[in-house]
């Protein structure tokens, strides 16, 4: 990461924020992470209690 | 008068969690309350697939990655279960691969009218939600004519191919930041907040810089509003 400027945008180094592991897309390869079928377990769980 | 926070998102047409993040990101601005200014970037993830791939998408994700066909349909099941907790109806047999780097020219010319975010959304459900195909200038024109662009107008854009240097400028703008995995948000241009996020951290690092800026009263953002009023 550098320090300067391309067409309207100022670079800077850039802070991360946020949560490391957030799914993301990395070259072709989109990660998808085995918890999240838990994730979505809970959550079908969460609303049948509602 | 305070400026808008602005988001410079980095994002592919064909990224699963690039539509899932801009819905997680919606959420969050909403959330936040303040005012936001977005710009999609483009990012090609894989540059070098056929316009027309012939086969579905896990055809296409089990030959390149050598991944079991069982596998790839496991991974696009549990994505298709997570991208319907945000409200969206992924239709996996129906998505055509292909290669993203004209629809990345028509959002460009979409942004050149400045209605870059409409046609951002409407790619998107094409890809995923409508299987339309997003690889081809003829289905790329009904696309943009969906949403009432002038179809002579925008084929003479993509058939010149003049908004390919926009493309390749953001692209090479990724390089720059480091980003190597969509979508990506630089946020005020200062924080870099990777995947698709939970909508509370959204809202959490939006509501960290606005409260930064308040902090900082004699910032840049400060004397732009200063020297605006003038």
């Amino acid at each position: 990461m550098t320090n300067d400027s391309i067409g309207s945008i100022k670079l800077v180094a850039l802070t991360p924020l946020g949560d490391a592991t957030a799914e993301a897309c990395d070259g072709d390869f989109c990660a998808v992470p085995v918890h999240h079928t838990q994730a979505v377990v809970n959550k079908k769980l969460d609303q049948d209690l509602v | 008068m305070t400026q808008p926070i602005k988001v410079d998102i980095w994002s592919d047409v064909q990224c699963p969690w690039c539509y899932i993040g801009k819905r997680k990101f919606e959420a969050g601005a909403a959330e936040f309350g303040g005012e936001v200014e977005v710009e999609y970037h483009s990012f090609e993830l894989a540059p070098d697939t056929p316009v027309d791939f012939e086969g579905t998408t896990a055809d296409y994700l089990s030959a390149r990655k050598g991944m079991p066909l069982a596998q790839v349909e496991q991974m696009m099941e549990r994505v298709t279960a997570i991208a319907k907790t945000v409200g969206l109806d992924y239709d996996f047999d129906r998505v055509h691969q292909t290669n993203t780097v004209i629809s990345h020219e028509l959002l460009h010319f979409a942004k050149s009218k400045g209605r870059q975010l409409e046609m951002k959304e409407r790619l998107l459900m094409a890809y995923f939600v409508n299987g339309e195909h997003v690889g081809r200038i003829a289905d790329l024109v009904e696309i943009a004519a969906s949403l009432g662009f002038d179809r002579d107008e925008v084929t003479e854009a993509l058939i010149s191919h003049r908004f390919l240097p926009d493309v390749k400028a953001d692209v090479a703008l990724a390089q720059e930041y480091g980003i190597n995995g969509v979508p990506f948000f630089v946020i005020d241009g200062k924080y870099g907040v990777s995947g698709a996020q939970e909508a509370d951290t959204f809202a959490n690092v939006l509501a960290q810089v606005a409260a930064e800026r308040e902090a900082a009263p004699d910032s840049e953002h400060e004397r732009s509003d200063k020297e605006a009023a003038r």
